[in-house]
């Protein structure tokens, strides 16, 4: 017994110091995530209210969160038959907090953990007696801190601002600390297997997509959820049904994963070594292939892995989200929805819909193929390059010209997936070339953010995160924009807003050569202040 | 024009921090250059400022005839440059690495690299993220050498590499010179730079405290003397000049100015002199006195004698 409590304590020594640091390290991150969910959820517990005025009138477009289109985005929409506010919050924002809270737990692991044993610094922690288990065990424990204050922001909202009952309130905030958890675990798992913290992230990201997308095609067949919405990790936090069934038993299954994801993740990190992974390196070939001496063939062999990781999830997200027109068609309508889409099929407004929601995926994309250029930056291996006879300018536009490509190729493809997915329920194959158009048409949406990122990273480099607060926004204001009815102004600082929706829309070009403009100052901007700032500079 | 690289006055700052602060550097064409100095003096922020990589605040600088913040393109077409601290595309091979910075450059010598490789006992097909760190070092060092041009910016080049490769290396550069290259070394390795540089400009905080040539340098230095003599010396220590003395058993110690070395030496022949022995000064001695104010006594005590 006491030799096993020892080698415990000893794959656990200098615990206190790496949490320490890693507190240190992340006071900022952590407190900003803490004050954005307490913001967030001030956000929809007063401007909801705010907006629709009454229970009443509320009540007149509640039925609206119920149908299965809107059932994709927002989950099992318990409680809209007759909703009060605070089941009309929870029930139809929820997922929203699930995802942040997923992706909070997601970055802070691998942060923690493959981020920082890429850098030579966990090494040098490790050397100075830090236990095997210090580092995974810290960074959980960071996780863990992040996901409970996050949540009791959350709750203190709900409670004081929103005077909202208590039990459902816990039940809330309990979801999404048990949801933040289990993705923590999922986190600790694939931290093992990249050797590099982007695959490492992507590949939590993954798991987070698949989740999404399977609570989605669940949750599309049935108020309430389906049987497959119960495969979904993000879907059981939403069948606690807070303010509605209230009920604590769902909240089991997230810990359950939680507990044996992080159990595999202490598990593979035990049997691996310091700075390796599970994925076995294999020699490579001696030679470069000459394309890949060319600033264009260069840029897009640095892209390509980021490229394939994501067309591929996209391409099976959009043939998924195609194929849910099934249940969509035969689901129950209310009349107030026939009423709004009279003009156009249901079909049509539904493909329209996730036409534009797939354009916010790859617009992510286009967010993280900059973020990919900043870590060239940080890491000085840009310096390598800008030390060849290769100019700044010349460097940057092929970069972000092969990412402008990319992502009109991405487009069209991931329409034409939605197309195939549809037409192999509809037997309509017109739908193919019509939907590649439709998610085309939003290259310029696209270009715009990622001219944003751009002239961010000419410019002040270091706030190229910023870009996703503008991928944020527009996705907010593009799924709840018009329902929430707000002012144009405010759902115009999407650019995404200004596009024709097609296909229910005509193609509308002047908007089109507008934000193209605009994408094209961006850039103009950022290369104009790349060739002015330093390179590594910090 | 004789001059490879010239930087006169140049001021760096980092927001608060001053890297460069008044740095004077002139590298001859043809020569290797020694830059040294403690850690954080800038010589790494210097060779970015070279490379038009970072943009100076004030002061005049030149490489090869141009200037490094606006010619860059061209400027880079005619040298190569081996960063400080080496980090590679992580899952690319060493080989594709080498092809692919040499093809970036243009004029890429499939025949050199392979020469190289070999040279320094490279594996290519290896995958950077598996490399050691001196076999990391080793791609960058290749990426540079394989290139055929006029200038070399060498960062703590051999940094991780084991004694073979760096005699390797010594003996690459030297071939380098007799080509007519010229190269800048910014390195902490002392006997690296003893055998191989012509000129050592050393930097502290930013400015430039010494250049010259390793003899005139030595030349400003002390000579540290060993003599036993028939009679104690005490009273030597009140002569100008004459630092650091310690006595025992009749063995006496200490460092004599060059300046004074003469008067010195007529005075002890009063003593009795049993034998003598002087050194001239190591370049570790003369690096350490302008490194030293923070090192502690007892380092001082070790390597320079003083007391
Ligand atoms: N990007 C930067 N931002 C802020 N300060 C910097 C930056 N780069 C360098 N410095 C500072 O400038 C000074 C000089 O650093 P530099 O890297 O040039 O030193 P060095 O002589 O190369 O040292 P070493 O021998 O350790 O490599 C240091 O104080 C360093 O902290
Ligand atoms: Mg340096």
């Amino acid at each position: 017994m006491t030799t096993r409590a020892q080698t415990r304590d000893h794959k656990l020594i200098g615990l206190a110091t790496v949490v320490r640091l890693a507190l240190r390290r992340d006071r900022l991150s952590l407190t900003s995530w803490v004050i954005g969910f307490g913001l967030f959820t001030l956000y929809v517990v007063v401007a909801i209210p705010a907006a629709y005025g009454d229970e009443a009138d509320m009540r007149a477009t509640a039925d609206l969160f119920a149908v299965p289109m809107s059932r994709v985005l927002i989950g099992p929409a318990y409680g809209f038959e007759n909703p009060s506010f605070e089941q009309f919050v929870t029930n139809g924002y929820g997922l929203y907090f699930l995802l942040l809270a997923a992706l909070m737990s997601i970055l802070t692991m691998i942060r923690h953990t493959r981020a920082e044993e890429q850098t030579e610094r966990a090494e040098l922690l490790r050397s100075n007696a830090v236990g095997r288990h210090a580092t995974l065990t810290a960074a959980l424990i960071m996780t863990g801190v992040a996901n409970v204050l996050s949540t009791a922001a959350v709750v203190a909202v709900l409670l004081f601002v929103g005077e909202y009952s208590i039990e459902g309130s816990l039940l809330f905030g309990a979801g999404i600390a048990a949801t933040g958890l289990s993705f923590a675990g999922i986190a600790a798992v694939t931290a093992q297997l990249s050797e590099f913290s982007r695959g490492a992230s992507g590949l939590a990201g993954i798991v987070l997509g698949a989740a999404f997308v399977i609570r989605a095609g669940g949750d599309l067949a049935a108020v309430g959820g389906s049987t497959l919405s119960w495969f979904s990790p993000l879907a059981w936090a939403q069948q606690t049904a807070p303010f509605v069934l209230n009920r604590w038993w769902p909240l089991a299954l997230p810990l359950i994963l939680a507990m044996v994801t992080c159990a595999m993740g202490f598990a593979l990190s035990a049997v691996r070594d310091f700075g390796a992974s599970h994925f076995q390196a294999r020699l490579g070939p001696g030679h470069a292939p000459s394309r890949w001496g060319h600033p264009w063939g260069w840029a897009w062999r640095q892209q390509r892995s980021l490229t394939i990781a994501w067309a591929g999830s996209l391409i099976v997200g959009s043939l998924a989200f195609g194929g849910f027109t099934q249940a969509l068609l035969e689901a129950e309508l209310p009349e107030v929805f026939r009423q709004l889409f009279t003009s156009v099929d249901l079909l049509t407004g539904y493909l329209a819909y996730m036409v534009t929601f797939m354009a916010f995926f790859v617009s992510s994309f286009a967010v993280m193929a900059v973020q990919g250029l900043r870590s060239e930056e940080s890491t000085t291996r840009l310096e390598a390059i800008l030390a060849l006879p290769v100019s700044r300018s010349r460097w940057f536009l092929a970069q972000l010209g092969v990412t402008t490509l990319v992502t009109a190729v991405m487009l069209l493809v991931i329409g034409w997936s939605i197309g195939v997915g549809a037409a192999l329920v509809t037997r309509d194959w017109s739908l193919v070339l019509d939907l590649g158009w439709a998610q085309l048409s939003y290259l310029p949406a696209v270009g715009v953010v990622l001219a944003v990122a751009a002239l961010l990273f000419g410019t002040l480099p270091r706030l190229v995160p910023a870009t996703w607060a503008l991928v944020a926004l527009s996705v907010f204001l593009g799924s709840f924009g018009t329902l929430l009815d707000l002012p144009q102004f405010v759902l115009n600082l999407s650019p995404f807003t200004h596009l024709a929706e097609m296909p229910i829309e005509k193609f509308n070009a002047w908007a089109a050569m507008v934000l193209s403009g605009i994408s094209l100052a961006g850039v103009g901007i950022g290369v104009l202040g790349l060739r002015r700032r330093d390179v590594s500079g910090g | 024009m004789a001059d490879a690289i010239v930087m006169q006055n140049v001021v760096k700052r980092f927001g608060k921090t001053t890297a460069l602060d008044g740095t004077d550097l002139n590298v001859l064409i043809g020569e290797v250059h020694g830059f040294l100095g403690p850690n954080g003096a800038g010589k790494s922020t210097a060779i970015r400022v070279l490379l038009g990589l970072l943009r100076h605040d004030s002061g005049e600088v030149r490489v090869l005839d141009g200037d490094p913040w606006n010619d860059t393109v061209t400027l880079h077409r005619r040298l190569a440059y081996v960063p400080g601290d080496v980090q590679l595309w992580p899952n690319l091979t060493g080989g594709e690495i080498i092809d692919v910075l040499g093809r970036l450059r243009g004029g890429f010598d499939a025949a050199r690299k392979s020469e190289l490789c070999e040279r320094f006992a490279l594996d290519p097909h290896k995958k950077s993220r598996t490399y050691s760190k001196g076999n990391r070092q080793k791609v960058a060092l290749i990426s540079a050498l394989v290139s055929n041009v006029e200038l070399f910016l060498f960062d703590e080049p051999t940094s991780g590499l084991d004694p073979l490769m760096e005699a390797e290396f010594q003996e690459v550069v030297r071939e380098l010179t007799a080509k007519g290259r010229t190269v800048l070394l910014s390195s902490h390795i002392l006997a690296q730079v003893e055998s191989l540089a012509d000129r050592i400009s050393i930097i502290r905080d930013g400015k430039t405290v010494e250049a010259g040539s390793l003899d005139d340098l030595r030349h400003m230095s002390r000579t540290s003397i060993t003599v036993p003599t028939e009679q104690p010396l005490d009273r030597l220590a009140t002569l100008p000049g004459v630092h650091g003395l310690t006595s025992h058993n009749g063995h006496s110690q200490f460092d004599v100015d060059r300046i004074s070395l003469d008067s010195v030496i007529r005075e002890l022949s009063t003593f009795g002199v049993l034998s003598l022995e002087a050194k001239p000064p190591t370049l570790e001695q003369l690096l350490l006195r302008h490194y030293s104010d923070q090192i502690s006594a007892e380092t001082r005590q070790v390597v320079l004698g003083d007391s």
